[in-house]
C-alpha cells in the first residue's frame, strides 16, 4: 500500500513535470494571425516578425483607420507594416519628413478603439531621428497582457532587430529607412508608465553588432 | 589651534558634501506616495493646481515639481527623460491637472501632489484620440475652460477664452520655454482635437 502511494506520487509528479514543460520553452510556431513562423537561421531559437513595406493604397481601411485626419498624409503614403507573433503595427511618415506616424495593435483596456489598433504613436523628427523611443504601454494582447511598443532606431550597418520576448527572440528586419516599431511583453510597468526592452541588433549577415537594454518612458 | 585645524577640515569635509549634491537630479526629491482618491474635482482647482505649476520648468517624460517658482534644472538635453529634471512635460501636466488614474480603465478622481512623480500612460497623441476611460473629444468650439487642445506631438489646456479667437493656454512646452500660460490659437489650428475629462464637479 506504502508503495503504491510512492508509485502515484511519482506518477503525478512526472505528469505535473511534464505539463510544465509544454512547449514553453519552444519558439512559437505561428504569428498572430496563424502564419507559419519562420526562424532566423543565425541566432537559434528566434522568430521573423513579417515586415512589408506597402503604400497606404494597398493596404486600405487597415491604413485608413489608422492614419490621423488632419496630417496630410496622402493614400500614396510609405508604410511599413509589421505582424509578430502577439503585436502588430504600421509606421509611416509625413511628406515632409517631419513627424513619424505609427498605429499599434492590440485592444486597449477601457475597450474605446476599434480593432486592430489601439494606440497612435507619434513622434517628431530630427534630422530623420527621433528624439525619444515613443513607449506606448495602453495595448493589451490577445490575452490581456500589457503590450509596450517602442520604436528603435537602427545603428549603421544594421540590417535585422531582435526583441528578447523569454523563450525566443523576435526578429524585425529594417525597411524603408524608417525605425522598427518593436513590441514586448516583458519588462512593461503600466502604473510607471514605463518599458524596459532587450535589443540586440545585427547587420545583413545576422552578425551582433549592438546588444543593450532600451529604457523607455512614456512622454510628450 | 588644533581643535580650530580639525573643525576647519571636518567643515571643508562637510561643504564637500554639501556640494556633491548638485549633482543629483530634481527626481531625488521626488516621491511615489499614492494619490488621494477625491469625490470632487472642480475646473477652479484644476487652474489653481495647473497655474501653481508655472514658472517650474519642464522635463520630458516628467510629472514631478516643487513650489519655488524655478526651475532647478533648466538646461537639461530636450527630449531626453534620463536627465530626470524639474516639472512636468505636456501630458504629464495634464494628467496630474486632471486627477487620472495610473490605470487607463479607472475614471475616478485622483490627486497627486506637485513631487508626487508620476507621468501617467498618456502621451499627447493619446489625449488627442480620447483615449483612457477618463478622457473624450469634443468640438473645439465648445471646449471651455480646463478643457484641453492636442496634437498628435503637444497638449495644452484652456485657462481661459481670449478674444480675438485665442485662448490662454497653461500648458508644459518645452525645455526652453518652461510651463507658463501663453496665448495660442490651437482652436484654429487643424492639427489640434478639442479633447476633456469626464467628471467635473464644478
Amino acid at each position: 500500500m506504502g508503495l503504491d502511494r510512492l508509485k502515484l506520487a511519482v506518477l503525478l509528479l512526472a505528469v505535473v513535470l511534464l505539463a510544465g514543460c509544454d512547449n514553453g520553452g519552444d519558439p512559437p510556431e505561428r504569428l498572430l494571425y496563424g502564419q507559419a513562423a519562420q526562424e532566423f537561421t543565425q541566432v537559434p531559437g528566434s522568430v521573423i516578425a513579417l515586415g512589408r513595406v506597402l503604400d497606404g493604397t494597398t493596404l486600405g481601411g487597415r491604413f485608413t483607420s489608422c492614419r490621423p485626419a488632419e496630417a496630410g498624409i496622402k493614400n500614396d503614403a510609405v508604410v511599413v507594416e509589421r505582424t509578430g507573433v502577439f503585436g502588430e503595427s504600421l509606421t509611416f511618415a509625413d511628406a515632409g519628413n517631419k513627424t513619424l506616424y505609427g498605429c499599434d495593435g492590440g485592444t486597449d483596456a477601457a475597450g474605446e478603439r476599434k480593432p486592430p489598433w489601439c494606440g497612435s504613436p507619434a513622434g517628431r523628427l530630427v534630422r530623420g531621428k527621433l528624439l525619444d523611443p515613443r513607449l506606448d504601454v495602453l495595448c493589451r494582447d490577445p490575452k490581456g497582457r500589457p503590450l509596450a511598443y517602442a520604436w528603435v532606431e537602427p545603428a549603421a550597418g544594421v540590417r535585422w532587430i531582435g526583441v528578447d520576448q523569454g523563450t525566443y527572440t523576435e526578429i524585425y528586419e529594417v525597411l524603408a529607412g524608417l525605425p522598427v516599431r518593436i513590441a514586448s511583453a516583458r519588462g512593461v510597468q503600466p502604473s510607471r508608465a514605463r518599458a524596459t526592452f532587450d535589443v540586440t541588433q545585427y547587420d545583413s549577415h545576422g552578425k551582433e553588432l549592438v546588444k543593450g537594454k532600451l529604457e523607455a518612458q512614456v512622454a510628450g | 589651534m588644533k581643535a580650530f585645524l580639525v573643525a576647519f577640515g571636518v567643515g571643508v569635509v562637510l561643504a564637500g558634501a554639501t556640494g556633491a549634491q548638485a549633482y543629483h537630479r530634481f527626481w531625488a526629491n521626488c516621491n511615489y506616495d499614492a494619490p488621494t482618491f477625491m469625490t470632487t474635482m472642480t475646473r477652479d482647482a484644476a487652474q489653481d493646481y495647473a497655474n501653481a505649476a508655472r514658472y517650474e520648468g519642464y522635463q520630458w517624460g516628467g510629472g514631478c515639481w516643487n513650489y519655488d517658482d524655478s526651475d532647478s534644472y533648466p538646461y537639461d538635453a530636450p527630449g531626453d527623460p534620463s536627465a530626470h529634471g524639474e516639472g512636468g512635460d505636456c501630458s504629464g501636466l495634464t494628467f496630474k491637472t486632471w486627477r487620472e488614474s495610473t490605470d487607463d480603465w479607472r475614471d475616478g478622481r485622483y490627486y497627486w501632489r506637485a513631487l508626487r512623480n508620476v507621468h501617467g500612460p498618456y502621451t499627447a497623441g493619446d489625449f488627442k484620440n480620447g483615449l483612457g476611460a477618463p478622457n473624450h473629444t469634443v468640438a473645439k468650439s465648445t471646449a471651455g475652460v480646463m478643457d484641453a487642445f492636442a496634437s498628435p506631438t503637444h497638449i495644452g489646456m484652456i485657462f481661459a477664452r481670449s478674444l480675438y479667437g485665442g485662448d490662454q493656454i497653461v500648458e508644459a512646452k518645452c525645455e526652453a520655454c518652461g510651463t507658463n500660460i501663453f496665448y495660442r490659437t490651437y482652436r484654429s489650428d487643424p492639427s489640434y482635437s478639442g479633447v476633456a475629462r469626464w467628471g467635473w464637479t464644478g
